[in-house]
């Protein structure tokens, strides 16, 4: 069944309003310079963003990794399909919302990332997978 | 039920501080936090994997942290540490519902402690919901945590001595820095320079910052703030104006090209465990918003019940550890860990030091306050509750429907039924129907608490499982205290 807030889902995966960042051949290149600053990290790790690989490190949070790569905003709004991204990045707000691994409304920012997981981008409370 | 003699709830530096307090008077304190590590948000860790270069916002900061962080982790064996663990209801009887590792149960205590800080207090403004613009908090543990820059050019905003703070910080991080935008004025730091010398320690700090400032070649701007951010999809822009001492912007307007906007007026104590607990609170806008009314001891209205640190009333880390320190001891003499005495004289020092420190931060109160128009930078299509989407104009419209308190307002409006539960936009909210139908924002009433007060799922609250482990933490022998 579908929840009455989900909206349309681009082709990239992406909900419209959110500018996926991703290069011409659709390739998991890094999107912009890294946004690192230099540390001592955890081991390299890869995860999925609406299906793009993410190189991120063990440890970091969602927000952290997406951030670093450029990418900032993860949901759209249900009613105005408002981009948004991290704003108090101490799990208060809730505007971090995004799919992880099948769960829906998943703070980007309270979330360590973690090898093959899969993160998408959602629209309003998300999407529930309608069940074949 | 799992009983134990005493739960902290937060493990920050109040929750720490009081933590050991009750621990060196012989009680065997239970600390929760919901995070992986201790420190609260001011002394936050990075994760174990990563080691940032990123200074803390001062070197005595940094310190400080680390020895109450290692002092807890020393006495591992009588602080029973709860990481990772939520609590997600307060029910009569000093009942806690604790979540953790998927499943849930029920503690409760004889004495407990709610040391559960603040969140930052954002007005709204056109555009503050465009990726980029965040709270000063948030780009500050995005730094020093994840050593991860959230942009490239960043404005810090809003009033309070913490913008200087993230400011020396993200400079220090390699972000271009284009301006700090201060509310107050220069002028009320002069007129109250007697107060803020009645702690040099502290008042040398706050200088080092601004002469940091200063030799980076970051330009401070008092009496300023930010009208407005612009952006397609992503934050641009933002225009900064001169303004009264009301806040009303005057003058011409500046635009500032920034990736990245750090806005905050100061902090919100976080009290709905406090309020479910069913302790009385009271509005004090120096305090930042609700909280509960206490005695010197912490002790609230609630028998068993104290709250410490920012959650009890905003004071600053160095405060809260104090408070912490005596919430702790109070309750050590209320388990029967500590005599009257020994009680009042290992609290005295505390006591001086922390009523000595109130005057300072009076001062400061008095340089820092967020103006009272600040409510007017929010335009009629401006979205002020960031969850329900609703503009001025639609809260405005559920004043006149008869919203004119928050839990009215709940109702004709929906303002504060999203996930953040209100904390975003109340104190917006009550100080818009203060402004338009002649109350304080104290009759506006808090906003009302309901639990769950973290996300729960169905799944969670199916799985009603012991966590934690049964047995209390044997109380140890109360020790001769007066040696100690």
């Amino acid at each position: 069944m579908n929840n009455s807030n989900a909206g349309p889902v681009e082709a990239n995966g992406s909900p419209p309003g959110i500018a996926a960042r991703q290069t011409a051949d659709g390739s998991a290149a890094p999107l912009q310079a890294d946004r690192r600053v230099p540390a001592q990290r955890g081991k390299q790790i890869t995860f999925l963003y609406d299906g793009r690989k993410i190189k991120a490190y063990e440890g970091e949070t969602i927000a952290a990794a997406l951030l670093a790569t450029g990418q900032r905003a993860y949901r759209t709004t249900s009613s105005d399909s408002e981009p948004r991204g991290l704003f108090c990045n101490m799990g208060v707000c809730f505007d971090c919302l995004v799919e992880v691994d099948g769960r829906l409304n998943q703070r980007a920012c309270q979330r360590p990332v973690a090898e093959g997981m899969e993160v998408k981008s959602q629209h309003g409370t998300g999407q529930w997978e309608t069940p074949e | 039920m799992m009983r134990r003699d005493l739960i902290i709830v937060g493990a920050g530096p109040a929750g720490m501080a009081a933590a050991l307090a009750a621990h060196r008077a012989g009680v065997r304190p239970t600390l929760v936090d919901e995070n992986a590590a201790i420190g609260g948000q001011i002394y936050r860790q990075p994760p174990s994997t990563i080691r940032t270069a990123v200074p803390s916002a001062s070197s005595a900061d940094g310190q400080r942290g680390a020895v109450l962080r290692s002092q807890i982790e020393s006495s591992s064996a009588h602080i029973e540490l709860l990481t990772e663990t939520s609590i997600w209801g307060c029910f009569p009887g000093n009942r806690l519902a604790v979540q953790r590792c998927g499943g849930w149960q029920m503690l409760t205590a004889k004495q407990l402690i709610f040391a559960t800080g603040a969140y930052e207090f954002v007005p709204p403004f056109p555009g503050w919901t465009l990726p980029g613009v965040m709270t000063p908090g948030a780009a500050q543990s995005m730094v020093k945590s994840m050593g991860v820059l959230p942009g490239k050019r960043v404005a810090v905003v809003g009033c309070g001595p913490f913008l200087l703070v993230v400011a020396n910080q993200l400079h220090a991080a390699g972000m271009e820095v284009a301006a700090v935008v201060e509310v107050a004025r220069r002028r009320r730091f002069l007129r109250h320079s007697v107060g803020l010398l009645s702690d040099r320690g502290l008042l040398r700090q706050g200088l080092t910052y601004l002469r940091n400032l200063r030799k980076a070649g970051i330009p401070m701007y008092w009496g300023r703030l930010v009208t407005e951010a612009q952006g397609a999809g992503e934050l641009e822009s933002v225009t900064v104006s001169r303004c009264d001492d009301r806040g009303q912007p005057v003058g011409q307007a500046k635009r500032l090209a920034v990736d990245t906007l750090c806005v905050g007026y100061g902090f919100v104590p976080r009290t709905e465990l406090a309020q479910l607990a069913g302790c009385h609170m009271r509005y004090l806008d120096k305090q930042g918003g609700w909280v509960a009314e206490t005695d010197e001891t912490f002790q609230t209205s609630v028998p068993g019940v104290r709250v410490a640190g920012d959650g009890a009333g905003i004071a600053g880390a160095v405060v809260a550890e104090l408070e912490g320190t005596l919430a702790g001891l109070a309750a050590a003499r209320d388990l029967g860990c500590l005599n009257g005495p020994s009680h009042a004289a290992q609290s005295a020092p505390t006591a001086r030091r922390l009523s000595k420190l109130r005057r300072f931060r009076r001062s400061l109160d008095q340089v820092y306050r967020v103006p009272s128009q600040i409510t007017e930078l929010a335009s009629p299509e401006t979205i002020v509750c960031r969850c329900e989407e609703l503009t001025r104009r639609d809260v405005e419209t559920g004043i006149e429907f008869g919203g004119r308190d928050l839990r009215t307002l709940k109702v004709t409006t929906r303002l504060g039924m999203g996930p953040c539960q209100g904390k975003m936009c109340w104190l917006f909210a009550a100080r818009l129907i203060a402004q338009k139908c002649g109350m304080t924002v104290q009759q506006c009433g808090p906003v009302n608490v309901r639990p769950p007060i973290v996300p729960l799922e169905m799944s969670d609250l199916l799985n009603e499982a012991p966590t934690v482990r049964a047995e209390q933490p044997s109380t140890t022998k109360p020790q001769d205290t007066a040696t100690l």
